[in-house]
């Protein structure tokens, strides 16, 4: 079993986002990026399937430099090795760029995958595009949400969970194949630090030379959508009326204002 | 000066608003579907009176009829045996396929999980762009692009994305964020069924089964009521959700949950509200012990009033509500029980 497992370098939340002015993405040069937090589900399903049917996890991002130790920590996680695609053509990409840049990787560097595994969605982004794009781009099937699988020859038995409709649905899929995993459905492992700290010698770092793609087709100029603005989020005005004190009062007075609004 | 995979586009060619329209099991549709086909009429006579079109898989003619008292112009049902059972592969070319033949100047799919696992396959097929979970859409006269607003970057932010160069114009959007159309059973359009070939089957269901969550109460789903009580982490139990039942059934409302509230296992999922849950628009919102994060808050903003209960006065809910009731809720929610009952009697 041949296993590539997607990760994306990104922003916590908790740390200052800064947004390019000029072309209204995400800055996420110089900024300390971290492993996807959904990822983890996702490695760690790889992980699982690899232990039980053998073969090798291999991670692939596309990043900047400062993608690296997200890279590290799956690797000290249990991941075999690592590539990183990255270059400053690649900076600025939508979904449908970085696809493609992912999938061409997955051509040129492992031809003979037998699986793709994505997380989720990400923490930053939350499209849920790249595994359903990447399917389309390497001509393969796919299914999203899944929490358990079992191969059977060149099969893989997936089971799903679809959140909205409350349903379990097991489906057949060929390989090669494409599966996202349910957030939060796996523990995923403690990373091991000893692992972490050698993992350097295990990231192969690849660019655009390598690839060859046209620089019309990557990265912001081979986007198709384009962010035209970006604004901070406006919630509608509330009146922030406080109440507090003795509860039957506060009670007497929210009842008198919800009758004033016409609500009782 | 573009990129070379992408087929020479004539924008002329692309007319029209069309939407995914998703069944539910065989009998009838998604309401997102028929959400959409709200805004694409508001977008279609934004555009010069474009046609609204209506896209459904291995569904039924009275489905189609639904559509179009909901807004469809034309509907196209696919017909293909094969395409029965959902797979996402499957239905992803079939839509493509269709989505190609029509050329579409818009292509709106509601971001239900089949939803969100079919439209990025079917852009990249179509080698467009696609932006997820729209809380907005509007149209730029000038150059007839789709703006398509989304919040970004955990809820902090709205991004305004176009799609300058491709066609069709491609957006997901939440059930719920758009209000359903007033049926309107007068109103006639076409319906044509397109038999479409899909490649050899490469994925196959094998079972499907609901899985049993047991509902906390015998109330409306959290969509359809005009009175939300909903309770998180700082109810501190399941016990909590008896009061808010009370509550709930008083102001002939529902009970809903936060996410923290359904991960403890106190509330099913399916009353969720956030943007991993579900989108409502009630007359009166009651949040019970939840804190109010963004993603929380993006649920609700479409509520006329918002009543905040919990014992810290600077949680972010308090900030985004009409009245932040400071206190705990298991002394403030009797007393104003008792006073609704007081009420009722009066009246």
């Amino acid at each position: 079993m041949k296993i590539v497992v997607f990760t994306k370098a990104a922003v916590p939340l908790s740390s200052a986002i800064r947004i390019d002015p000029k072309t209204g993405t995400l800055i996420r040069e110089g900024v300390p990026l971290t492993a996807n937090v959904w990822d983890r589900d996702a490695v760690e399903f790889a992980l699982k399937l690899r232990d039980r049917y053998g073969g090798e996890v291999i991670a692939l991002s596309m990043a900047p430099p400062s993608g690296i130790p997200a890279l590290e920590s799956l690797i000290g996680m249990g991941v075999d090795r690592a590539i990183l695609a990255s270059d400053r053509a690649f900076a600025g990409a939508d979904t449908w760029a970085t696809a493609h840049v992912l999938a061409k990787t997955i051509e040129k560097f492992i031809p003979d995958y037998d699986l793709i595994v994505t997380g989720e969605e990400t923490i930053d982004s939350t499209t849920a595009h790249i595994g359903a794009q990447t399917a389309s781009w390497l001509g393969v099937p796919y299914v999203y949400y899944v929490y358990d699988a079992e191969i059977k020859g060149r099969t893989i038995v997936v089971r799903r969970f679809l959140e909205d409709e409350g349903v379990d649905e097991v489906y057949e899929v060929e390989m090669p194949a494409v599966v996202s995993v349910l957030k939060g459905s796996q523990v995923p492992r403690e990373i091991s630090l000893s692992r972490k700290l050698a993992a350097r010698e295990r990231i192969q770092t690849i660019s655009n030379k390598e690839l060859g793609l046209d620089p019309e087709c990557v990265g912001l100029r081979g986007s198709p959508t384009v962010v035209a603005g970006m604004a901070p989020a406006v919630y509608p005005p509330r009146k922030k009326i406080v109440l507090q004190g003795e509860s039957g009062e506060v009670a007497r007075k929210l009842v008198e204002a919800l009758k004033q609004e016409g609500i009782l | 000066m573009t990129c070379k995979l992408w087929p020479p586009v004539n924008k002329e060619e692309y007319k029209g608003v069309w939407v995914y329209l998703e069944r539910d099991g065989d009998k009838r549709l998604k309401d997102v579907g028929l959400e959409l086909l709200g805004k694409a009429r508001e977008l279609a006579q934004k555009l010069g009176n474009s046609e609204v079109g209506g896209v459904i898989v291995a569904g039924s003619e009275e489905m189609a009829r639904e559509a179009i008292y909901h807004g469809a112009d034309k509907v196209v049902i696919i017909d293909n045996p094969d395409l029965k059972t959902y797979t996402p592969m499957e239905y992803a070319e079939a839509i493509a396929q269709v989505v190609q033949k029509y050329k579409p100047e818009i292509f709106l799919i509601g971001a239900t999980k089949r939803g969100r696992e079919l439209a990025a396959y079917i852009a990249n097929t179509l080698t467009t762009g696609i932006t997820a979970d729209c809380t907005a859409l509007e149209v730029d006269p000038k150059t007839r692009d789709l703006l398509q607003i989304r919040p970004t970057f955990g809820g902090t932010q709205l991004a305004t994305i176009r799609t300058p160069q491709r066609r069709p114009q491609m957006a997901s959007v939440r059930p719920g964020v758009f209000p359903k159309p007033q049926r309107d059973t007068s109103r006639t359009g076409e319906i044509i069924v397109e038999r479409v070939e899909i490649p050899t089957r490469r994925t196959r269901l094998v079972s499907i089964e609901k899985r049993i969550e047991r509902d906390i109460a015998d109330l409306p789903p959290v969509e359809s009521a005009d009175v939300v009580v909903a309770g998180g982490r700082g109810l501190g139990s399941a016990e909590g959700f008896k009061l808010l039942i009370d509550l709930a059934k008083l102001l002939n409302g529902t009970v809903g949950a936060s996410l923290m509230a359904v991960r403890a296992g106190w509330a099913p999922h399916t009353r969720q509200i956030g943007q991993t849950g579900k989108t409502i628009r009630p007359r009166l919102y009651i949040a019970v012990g939840i804190s109010g994060a963004i993603q929380h808050l993006m649920g609700i903003t479409e509520a006329k009033t918002i009543v905040a209960i919990n014992p810290d006065p600077h949680a972010p809910i308090m900030e985004n509500a009409d009245y932040a009731v400071v206190g705990d809720y298991k002394q403030i929610l009797p007393a104003l029980i008792e006073e609704l009952r007081r009420l009722k009697n009066q009246r």
